[in-house]
């Protein structure tokens, strides 16, 4: 029993449940692991963005040439103007205020001398955490959360698993925070943890809020296919904008038949996760990459001294918590590493206003599970994201809790939920949870990868919608113990990942242009004369529905015409005065 | 390769014992790799904590005795026989998961 219930326990969690906890609400943290060491916060290089002259204004060096004008500005350039400026105007507002505070309880940090507090994840995950402990906070983990409990269109709390323990939690609450990031794990080459596999956006789907952008996923370029112990390793990403050329099969760079500007643009801005991502799925799809389905980094051509150089910033070539001089060597040795671009951020996510409410009464979402902020390509920090979102959203829930009271659960819904969560322990055969969630898994890479076309997203949506018919209902759990139990916890995963991949399947399929991170061979321009709507997806009568809706404006009008994808990357490039 | 893997159910056993595994080995693979292909093809009840495992050494919820030594699952490369423990003066809740890790 509380009053606000935060699930989620890194970044946006933890922030949200910081504010909440100051506003006076009686809180609880509920985690699907360890707080501050779940999700992909801890996993994030990680950079603060805050405009220049707002970043003088709190103490740090600063630029007096920017603005959160020009800052507002440069976001909705990035993001294809898909962005919900309302959220922008919030993420710009209160950037600075959430940086400040960090510093102020003791973040690690150096000033980028631009734009950025430059600090990492796991130090934004520690200071958190401390803050967290500090207060009267009461934390669970190892709780998955499976449903939100519902009156009407009212959230009065959640409904989980215990994995450790094999037992359920019902939690009574006045408000719910969702702050459990993105769903990466649909696909089966990623650079996030397990545990994003989108479990809340399914959750809230299912009582019935609102999902938008689901088409939009941020791929990672270059990140490591092999060995295995490196797999989704996003460093040579890194090297990649110091030294050393991108090469396919036949050992030539493949970037280089790019107009000379995009290269430029490529290997020297933020726009590299963009080019580098189509250019080289390009080369995998004309039958020219790798074994391993990706493409090679090499910096064979690059002189010894200027390597040495590039330690500086990366000394001992170790990096968070991972040690590359093996890997540095064996490259200076003259080999080429497989690298593929790897699922890495979502800027689909759950539909929130400014004041990171859903469209259900008493739900509200923070940071990557959440969509609207960068429309349809995110460049400035999701590290910002969680901190203002995460704020917002705590002190809307305390206040909504403050003018509520506790509602008693429906115990008929209790009971059918129950019953769906053990079914797969009383049949004998069947087909066994992790064998869908690969099946999934090679849907999402096959047909929801880097560049889509119609036909292979219309058949993601029948296999999809064939998984859930025929498959769901046979899924049988042999080993019985329930306790930590594996087959279980891959059950839940594979509920929630149908549920976000078909509405990102859907999404795509509906939305007939390429813009930022969606990229459709069979419609390969941006059309900002039909396509400036965010797709939201509902669900109606049991059904999944989808309804172009118009972008949220504040005072940026929306440009018209239509361009193509070489064409677009530089007139974003010049109007962001590069 | 053998895959030996300390094995226990408070619910049901006495005391912990190994179960042996034969796992095909391929190049440079991981204790993870080696222990999800158990689960995958052999033994769908064996329980190790990856639910959230985050393959980059940031969160050490991976960490077991490993022929002897403490390592963490995604990141220990093996080659030859592997013997699989959880770390000790933990409380074990099954096989290789425990509590307060």
């Amino acid at each position: 029993m509380t009053d606000v219930l935060v699930v989620g326990g890194e970044g946006a969690g933890l922030r949200a449940a910081i504010e909440a906890s100051d506003k006076g609400a009686r809180t609880t943290l509920v985690s699907k692991g360890r707080i501050g060491k779940s999700g992909a916060t801890m996993l994030a290089g990680a950079d603060i963005t805050l405009d220049g002259k707002s970043a003088s204004k709190i103490g740090l060096p600063g630029n007096e040439n920017d603005s959160p004008e020009k800052f507002f500005r440069d976001i909705l350039i990035q993001g294809y103007h898909l962005n919900n400026q309302k959220l922008v105007e919030a993420y710009v507002r209160d950037a600075s205020a959430r940086t400040k505070e960090m510093i102020d309880w003791g973040m690690k940090y150096v000033w980028d001398g631009k734009r950025a507090v430059i600090s990492q994840g796991i130090e934004i995950d520690r200071v958190l955490v401390d803050q967290v402990r500090k207060r009267p906070i009461t934390v669970m983990e190892d709780v998955y959360i499976t449903n939100l409990l519902t009156q009407g269109n009212t959230v009065v709390g959640a409904f989980g698993l215990d994995i450790k323990h094999g037992v359920f939690v019902v939690l009574r609450s006045k408000a719910v925070v969702i702050a459990t990031g993105g769903w990466q794990r649909a696909y089966s080459f990623t650079s996030a943890p397990e545990g994003l596999t989108g479990d809340l956006h399914a959750a809230a789907f299912r009582a019935g809020a609102d999902l938008v952008n689901m088409e939009m996923v941020t791929f990672c370029p270059n990140a490591i296919l092999w060995p295995p112990a490196f797999r989704g390793d996003i460093f040579p990403y890194l090297l990649v904008e110091m030294f050393g050329d991108m090469l396919d099969k036949h050992g030539q760079p493949y970037l280089r038949e790019y107009d000379q500007r995009i290269f430029k643009i490529a290997t020297t801005t933020e726009w590299n996760k963009l080019i580098f991502c189509i250019a080289s799925t390009r080369v995998v799809k004309s039958g020219n990459g790798s074994p391993g389905g990706g493409t090679y980094y090499s910096i064979k051509a690059v002189p010894s001294n200027i390597i040495e150089e590039g330690e500086k910033l990366f000394p001992g070539w170790k990096w968070l918590k991972t040690n590359y001089s093996d890997l540095i060597k064996w490259l200076r040795e003259g080999n080429a590493v497989e690298v593929a671009p790897a699922a890495h951020y979502m800027e689909s996510g759950i539909r929130v206003n400014e004041f990171a409410a859903t469209t259900l009464k008493g739900l509200y979402a923070a940071g990557e599970c959440s969509g609207g902020l960068f429309g349809a390509n995110r460049v400035a920090s999701a590290i910002t994201q969680i901190l203002v979102q995460g704020g917002i959203a705590g002190a809307s829930a305390a206040e909504h809790a403050k003018k509520t009271s506790l509602e008693e659960p429906d115990q008929e819904q209790l009971r059918v939920i129950e019953a769906r969560l053990v079914e797969p322990f009383e049949r004998k055969t069947g087909v066994r949870p992790f064998e869908l969630k690969r099946k999934i898994q090679r849907i999402a890479d096959n047909h929801l990868w880097v560049i889509r076309d119609g036909a292979g997203l219309k058949q993601a949506v029948d296999e999809l919608e064939s998984i859930a018919r025929n498959d769901l209902p046979r899924v049988a759990i042999q080993a019985q113990p329930r306790t930590y139990s594996k087959e279980w916890i891959d059950f839940m995963q594979v509920r929630s990942l149908l549920v976000v991949l078909e509405a990102s399947a859907r999404s795509a399929l509906m939305r007939k242009e390429s813009r930022g991170v969606h990229y459709r061979s069979d419609y390969p321009e941006t059309d900002n004369n039909h396509w400036l709507r965010e797709i939201v997806v509902r669900q109606v009568g049991g059904r999944m529905t989808l309804k172009p809706s118009p972008v949220v404006v504040t005072k940026t009008r929306l440009p018209r015409g239509k361009f193509g994808f070489e064409e677009g990357i530089l007139n974003a490039v010049k109007a962001l005065g590069g | 390769m053998k895959v030996c893997v300390s094995r226990f159910d408070p619910a049901r056993d006495k005391s912990a014992h190994f179960a042996t595994y034969e796992v095909p080995v391929t190049e440079r693979m991981t204790v993870m790799d080696a222990l999800d292909y158990v689960y995958e093809n052999m033994d769908p009840s064996i329980a190790y904590n990856s639910h959230t495992a985050c393959h980059r050494r940031a969160c050490t919820r991976c960490n077991v005795i490993i022929n002897g030594k403490p390592g963490l699952m995604c990141h220990t490369e093996i080659e030859g026989d592997v013997t699989v423990e959880p770390l000790p003066r933990f409380k074990v809740i099954r096989d290789l998961v425990v509590e307060g890790l």
